[in-house]
């Protein structure tokens, strides 16, 4: 089946068969591999990518589905200029990861919530929440809410900064 | 690299790692395995037929089809299996006429990808007529049914220390007894298992996630019938390992196999249902001990009996148990103690090292005796281990059970654990509660554990280079492979700072055999105490050989030469200097390359767990978790706390929600995957507070111990003594991990003992 998956902003026609997961066209046939499978059934969180804005797991969607969409995954995260998402920062601030495969997902998932509501980080229990939705088997979890954490409010001060100006 | 704080992070946090999974190449071929359905059973017909006509399936075998493909091999490293229990029981590949475990691997299909080999490999036919199921070591003990016809179920027997004499269980003041499971438990990496070999000219390339490349190179080169030099194993990012990734699997087997077979690449990726099947498992011991003590709280004697479920072939780990009975007497002076080992075949998959191995087993029993000895005679628990700890003079400590100890300073750790938890406030507040009917009953949880790291002797070394290039630049290579411990980062500090450079100018390489022909690995907590022990040597002897060069050129003795930061000056009036790059260039190239050996290292700690409890709902609530770990001189300690927490996350996980369950037929209960085995999400992590006390080991000049297992190790038993010791039933051995609601609901229905001043 033709179709065309948009991602990180690139467009890309693909011919897919309609049972292939979007996990797998993004890694197998966009090349994109930083999206990680940590159990193609829906549980840990590892492959989750935002489609329209929105996080999914990516193991549990058919690139089929996504026709037309937007993806964006963990390769597009940092700026146009390279400069690292605050996520990002934050993440490598906090030891928020150690073997780095859980990573993507936890990027995404945070990076989905933090652009739908700038303020996530004034109710950290929304933040919990978030970190609760993926398992790292690594860290622990706790610097992965503390990365989360830093990187909402260094943007909602930023914001509030650059609304003073 | 300012805004980074490790290496790795830069590639990690963008998408650019690169695992095992993701790296592409031409003409791969993906490997799919058939697996038994039943957990013990006769293998009467396997047809792959019908896969091999499905469009993109290149090929499908049984090992019928595959009459030279080798079995998989079994490991002397550490003792974990030896000759006598592995004669005459063949681990076959792919299973020829007896399943010995579910998901054993029946037939393989490759196909030009995943879906097409899958396609493949729904279309095999196998018949197995099941046999009776033997899932646990008391139901295989007897024999009634063997899983090798002509032997024994009972695959090893060891003992460690003498037994106790009968005067001494006769004439003690205190004699406690108790019955502990430690389940079995899934590892779970986050990325499964993986490799990918690819043959090129007479050469075999094989990259998989993978904790010893050397042991891996070296043991699919012999079943190759190859020299080692025509295989090279190369480890790139790794997702996780915690000790599960460091054998040659009966899938490692296959995969290289039959891609020299068919001169392609082939790959194997491991899905997580599949892991759930047969990636090996960790623990799987019931145990018996009895303590004895005196009225003054001295323990007298110490008997363990383990019965080891280790799964269905003795190859990787029949002889892991002994761990446990080595470390027996933990932290405490006990002049007589006793540990057995019983290792019983069952059919199920392996039992292998997971984050611990053998240690945590060895501190849960103690430990829980210990609350329970404490209870029986009145004493406080932390003033029961106060009166027993070896005192830190008595260093090298030789224990009853064949360790000799390094160096510790236990009472340190205790006395920093209860501060940091505010002991005496907690148990004002369990006091208070006591007296309030509508409280939670509370409990406070302690747990002193010594461990060991490095490796068993034979296996304490490590080989590794320092060079330095005519740019400067400075290049370390080593045996180890990270997955996740962020050796880039810890281990280029380490040479800069001991050869006084700038971070920048070192880079790390390992995980790559031919870069570095020899190498052990990472595993027993091993990289910091050994591999960074190396590299320390070898920039200290590559510092004198450059001294002795600028020697020789300048014709100055050698002690009148220094070196600082890179740079070789005479000492006398500091008129003659060169740089290091310069002296490269005028002298040649600059390299030294070694083999290090350290001593085993005996790291300690003590964990202590504030716990409420819902007697009504049998649920447990970590108020406080406080974990001081002693793992000697320390390289990062930003690094060494975030694996201590992990770790700790990991422990928790153990005495509250992990657990394999067997079916009748031998089947993991796991209907809906990965959801039915209770990993610690973040809503499970109570408030833990990482600290430690620093005890330098005198095993190498670095004076490292192994850091990054002390949270699976210590704080399991501090978790269920803190249930126990809230409950206050009278028969603690009622508590068994992992403590589930159901556990606790009926535990806490339970008689209770006596109440008793403190
Ligand atoms: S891989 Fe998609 S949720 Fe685990
Ligand atoms: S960092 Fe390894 S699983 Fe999260």
């Amino acid at each position: 089946m033709k179709i065309t998956l948009t991602v990180n902003g690139e467009a890309y026609p693909l011919d897919v068969e309609p049972r292939r997961i979007l996990a797998d066209v993004l890694r197998e046939d966009c090349r994109l591999t930083g999206t990680h499978l940590g159990c193609e059934h829906g549980i840990c969180g590892a492959c989750t990518v935002l489609v329209d804005g929105e996080a999914v797991r990516s193991c549990l969607m058919f690139a089929v589905q996504c026709d037309g969409s937007s993806v964006r995954t963990v390769e597009g995260l940092a700026g146009p200029d390279g400069e690292p998402h605050p996520l990002q920062r934050a993440f490598s601030a906090e030891h928020a990861l150690q073997c780095g495969f859980c990573t993507p997902g936890f990027l995404m998932v945070a990076a989905g919530a933090l652009e739908a509501d700038p303020a996530i980080g004034d109710s950290p229990e929304r933040v919990d929440g978030l970190v609760g939705s993926n398992i790292c088997r690594c860290t622990g979890y706790e610097p992965i809410r503390r990365a989360i954490l830093r990187a909402a409010r260094e943007q909602t001060e930023g914001e509030r900064d650059g609304g003073n100006r | 690299m300012e805004q980074w704080t490790r290496r790795e992070d830069r590639r990690l946090l963008t998408g650019q790692g690169r695992y095992v999974a993701d790296i592409a190449v031409p003409d791969c071929l993906d490997a799919v395995f058939v697996r038994s359905g039943v957990g013990h059973g006769t293998l009467r017909a396997v047809d792959c037929t019908a896969a091999r006509a499905v469009p993109g399936v290149v090929g499908a075998w049984s090992a019928a089809d595959l009459s030279e493909l080798p079995a998989v091999p079994y490991t002397l490293l550490a003792r974990l299996s030896n000759e006598e229990s592995v004669a005459g029981r063949e681990w076959p590949a792919l299973v020829k006429d007896r399943v010995r475990y579910a998901g054993e691997a029946v037939a393989v299909v490759l196909g030009e990808d995943r879906y097409r080999a899958e396609d493949g490999a729904a279309e095999v036919f196998c018949h197995v007529d099941p046999l009776p199921a033997m899932v646990t070591p008391s139901a295989a003990a007897d024999d009634s049914v063997r899983l090798f016809d002509g032997l024994s179920n009972i695959a090893f027997r060891g003992e460690a220390g003498k037994p106790v004499e009968e005067s001494v269980w006769r004439e003690a003041a205190a004699v406690v007894e108790g019955r502990y499971r430690q389940q079995l438990l899934m590892p779970t990496p986050m990325e499964c298992r993986t490799i990918l070999a690819v043959p090129e000219g007479d050469r075999l390339t094989v990259w998989s996630g993978h904790q010893m490349p050397h042991r891996l190179r070296r043991e699919l080169a012999a079943l190759l019938g190859w020299s080692v030099d025509r295989v090279r194993v190369v480890v790139p990012d790794t997702g996780g390992a915690f000790g599960s990734k460091s054998a040659t699997f009966p899938e490692f087997v296959v995969v290289a196999f039959l891609a020299v077979k068919l001169g392609r690449p082939v790959r194997w990726i491991e899905d997580r249902l599949e892991s759930m099947l047969v990636a090996t498992r960790g623990r799987g011991q019931d145990q018996r001990v009895r303590l004895a003590a005196d009225a003054d709280g001295r323990l007298l004697g110490y008997e363990l009996t383990i019965e080891a479920d280790v799964g269905a072939y003795p190859h990787l780990g029949v002889g892991l148990p002994m761990q446990t009975a080595w470390l027996a007497t933990g932290p405490y002076t006990t002049p007589q103690a006793y540990a057995t080992v019983r290792s019983v075949l069952t059919n199920t998959m392996l039992t292998y090292p997971y984050r611990g191995a053998g240690r945590p087993e060895a501190t849960i029993a103690l430990e829980r005796a210990m609350d329970v000895m404490a209870r029986r005679l009145g004493l406080d628990p932390a003033e029961l281990r106060r009166r027993n700890f070896i005192p830190p003079e008595s260093f090298p400590y030789r224990t009853p059970t064949g360790r000799c100890y390094d160096s510790g300073n236990y009472a340190a750790a205790l006395d920093l654990a209860l501060e940091t938890l505010e002991y005496d406030g907690w148990r004002a507040e369990q006091a208070r509660r006591r007296t309030d009917p509508g409280a939670l009953p509370l409990g406070i949880g302690l747990s002193c554990y010594v461990e060991r790291s490095g490796g068993e002797a034979g296996g304490l070394h490590e080989f590794g280079s320092v060079e330095v290039g005519e740019d400067g630049t400075v290049t370390a290579r080593c045996g180890a492979a990270p997955s996740g411990q962020g050796h880039e980062t810890v281990f280029a500090a380490l040479v800069a700072g001991t050869l006084g450079v700038a971070e920048e100018r070192v880079r790390l390489v390992e995980g790559d055999t031919d870069e570095q022909p020899e190498g052990l690995g990472s595993f027993a907590s091993r990289s910091a105490q050994v591999v960074g022990a190396l590299l320390q040597h070898v920039s200290r002897r590559l510092i004198d050989e450059a001294r002795e060069r600028a020697a020789r050129l300048w014709e100055l003795p050698v002690d009148e030469v220094q070196w600082s930061g890179g740079i070789v000056h005479a000492a006398e009036d500091g008129s003659a200097a060169i740089g290091v790059a310069d002296l490269v260039k005028v002298t040649g190239p600059l390299r030294v390359e070694d083999r290090f050996e350290s001593g085993m290292a005996f790291p300690f700690g003590s964990h202590a767990v504030v716990a409420e409890v819902d007697p009504e709902l049998g649920t447990v609530r970590l108020l406080r978790v406080v974990t001081v770990d002693d793992c000697g001189v320390v390289l990062n300690p930003t690094i060494v706390r975030g694996q201590a927490f992990g770790s700790a996350v990991q422990g928790i996980g153990q005495a509250l929600y992990e657990g394999m369950t067997y079916d009748d037929q031998g089947v993991p209960v796991l209907a809906s995957g990965l959801l039915d085995y209770l990993l610690p999400t973040f809503t499970e992590v109570p408030p833990i507070e990482v600290k430690d006390t620093c005890t330098p080991s005198p095993a190498t000049p670095l004076g490292a111990k192994g850091a990054g297992e002390s949270g699976c190790i210590g704080t399991p038993a501090a978790i269920v003594n803190a249930v126990a010791d809230a409950l206050r039933i009278a028969d603690p051995d009622l508590l068994q991990m992992p403590l589930t609601p159901d556990v606790v609901w009926r535990a806490a229905r339970a008689p209770k003992h006596e109440e008793e001043v403190r």
